[in-house]
């Protein structure tokens, strides 16, 4: 932080208060809102859920319990566990697939539609990205749309090709592929761009050395683009992994959980605790034991990429 | 011998030209199949929300509306489904917050760039740690206070939560403190406060990280969804993005599905956005940029 050297409005003999004084409770005066607003609604709310989590509250009994560990024992080793399980499984499955296609599928777009100067491409570069303006709200009705058992257009192009229909969101292991259909699809155009930006940044030069030194397209991929990319592959890991850790809204709309939980990501367990089993205190347990998970990841990925990742590239 | 190795030489380079002319081509046809393929739901979603219901359930289908453009399925929506109230509700909701969180972080962010006082980096560092608790995971106690508050089904229960962004106020901290500080001295000579400093200085010489940062937070309030799905769940609260998946409930009880509602319903949810998006689009793409970069 820069210090600044005392302007001539502090000197001002303001007469009452010490003007020094006066000025940092003005300035002071500005973040209060925030940080008010700040502790009501997030810091109290997290202290809450940690209280919650040590109660017995059913949201249909009138009073409630503090029970000590009780829930914890349930999430770990009881029954809770199990499906505990299951959500976690299935969150980290999904989180795997969307990093695969933000990250994979975004520098292997970002190859693909990389051609400087061409206005063609620039066009589609432009479309490919279009998805991520389509709300999920709508992008998951018109995929719902699309995955139509028997109207859907998805199932009529796999006919026309002699394949078999596809219980889309009816089969188990499809139900989780057709989720990341949706997110990837509005996910991709963004990880192209983030490449993309960050591509043209890489000085010509670096790429006109390794030519002389007679090195080919995958060499030059592998021994100068994909090295000098690592924090912007660093930062959508990141990033990717805490949006998916929290996803919610793309299962709600598709499956709903199904079929037989096979998408119940760790959200929706936490949301049908809530707000269809109204067990609070194991809603919150559950709750905690995913935010100590986002905590642990994003301490950790700070620590690593002060550490490794600093090429001032 | 050694025009025998130039010729070889030179053929050599024309296969090389030749080569990269082939895998130039392949890399466009690959490029626009890629596109369409990218773009296609998106035609689909447009396509369907114009043709009748019946033909949505022609098969093979139609790509094209056969039967004329039913433009009228957007009014049928806006009438059958209570769209309108939907669309109101979200306009009121977007503009809370964005008010809220405009007003808040660029205050917090004049005070934490160039205010001084006692403790203000640690609560900056209290601002940031908020960056690291979802409402996914704090939702439960805020519902049961605005419970208590009697704030279901309200504006108010849909606003409140989101009333500050510490996002929003470490992006425009980060702005204001790039702003050198003769400026602001120059502004404090003219007889500018605290107030003014922000609207006359600050505010003018950041105003691509304001706008990329509100763009931000507008698309977020309009889109959001899961805390809108605790908070209002009477028809008379609902936002555009939970009646457009009831559009779909409602109708699936009647026996055949309506998509071609659905996607009128699933465009009239996205032009706002999209034309959000159009007119901001270089702000957007250089806040992405930005946000990589670090």
């Amino acid at each position: 932080m820069s210090k600044k050297t005392p302007s001539s409005g502090t000197q001002v003999k303001t007469r009452g208060m010490n003007p020094k004084v006066k000025h940092a409770w003005l300035d002071f005066s500005f973040v209060v809102p925030a940080i008010v607003l700040l502790a009501i609604f997030t810091y109290y709310p997290i202290a809450e859920v940690i209280r919650i989590s040590f109660t017995n509250w059913d949201l249909l009994k009138p009073e409630y319990d503090y029970v000590g560990f009780k829930n914890y024992k349930w999430l770990l080793t009881g029954t809770g566990g199990k499906y505990f399980m299951n959500s976690l499984k299935v969150t980290l499955i999904y989180t795997v697939g969307e990093i695969a296609i933000t990250v994979v599928g975004g520098i292997l777009f970002a190859l693909l539609f990389n051609r400087p100067g061409s206005k063609g491409y620039t066009f589609m570069r432009v479309l490919t990205f279009t998805p991520r303006y389509i709300a999920m709200s709508s992008a998951a009705v018109v995929f719902l749309w699309l995955y139509d058992e028997t109207y859907g257009i998805f199932n009529y192009f796999l006919g026309m090709i002699g394949a078999e229909p596809i219980r889309w969101l009816q089969d188990k292991y499809m139900a989780m592929v057709s989720i990341l259909l949706l997110t990837g699809w509005r996910a991709i155009g963004y990880g192209m761009m983030i490449y993309l930006a960050n591509m043209r940044s890489i000085p010509e030069t670096y790429y006109e050395a390794a030519s002389l030194d007679g090195a080919n397209g995958v060499q030059k991929f592998f021994g100068i683009t994909l090295p000098l990319l690592a924090p912007t592959t660093v930062f959508l890991l990141v990033t990717t992994f805490i949006s998916s850790m929290k996803v919610f809204q793309s299962v709600d709309v598709l499956t709903g959980g199904g079929p037989s939980r096979a998408t119940e990501v760790l959200v929706y367990l936490v949301y049908n605790y809530a707000m269809n089993k109204f067990r609070m205190d194991q809603a919150c347990t559950i709750a905690l034991a995913l935010f100590a998970f986002l905590l642990l990841v994003t301490v950790a990925t700070m620590k690593i990429s002060d550490n490794k990742v600093n090429y001032d590239a | 011998m050694g025009k025998n190795s130039k010729d070889a030489v030179y053929s050599a380079e024309l296969r090389a030209i030749r080569r990269r002319k082939v895998g130039k081509a392949i890399q466009t046809v690959v490029a626009v199949i890629v596109t369409l393929i990218m773009i296609f739901p998106i035609y689909w979603m447009v396509i369907t929300s114009l043709k009748t219901q019946q033909e949505t359930l022609l098969m093979p289908p139609s790509f094209w509306p056969e039967f004329g453009l039913q433009f009228e399925n957007y009014i049928t929506v806006f009438k059958k489904a209570n769209f309108s109230k939907y669309y109101i509700n979200t306009v009121v909701m977007t503009v809370g917050i964005l008010v809220g969180q405009v007003t808040t972080g660029v205050l917090a962010a004049y005070g934490f760039a160039i205010g001084h006082f006692k403790g203000r980096d640690i609560l900056f560092y209290i601002v940031l740690g908020a960056l690291m608790v979802p409402i996914q995971v704090t939702f439960i106690p805020l519902f049961i206070m605005c419970s208590d508050w009697k704030m279901n089904d309200t504006y108010a229960g849909l606003i409140l939560p989101h009333l500050v962004s510490a996002y929003y106020i470490y992006m425009m901290r980060n702005a204001f403190l790039s702003v050198d500080s003769s400026y602001i001295d120059a502004g404090k000579m003219d007889g500018l406060g605290r107030l003014g400093t922000i609207l006359h200085v600050l505010v003018p010489m950041c105003k691509s990280t304001l706008i990329t940062v509100t763009l931000l937070t507008i698309t977020s309030g309009w889109n959001s969804y899961f805390w809108p799905k605790i908070i209002a769940r009477a028809e008379h609260r609902r936002v555009l993005t939970i009646g457009l998946t009831n559009l779909r409930n409602t109708y699936a009880g009647q026996g055949n599905v309506n998509n071609h509602e659905i996607m009128a319903g699933a465009v009239m949810a996205v032009i706002p956005i999209v034309i959000l998006f159009i007119l901001g689009q270089k702000y957007m793409m250089t806040g992405y940029s930005k946000a990589a970069m670090k």
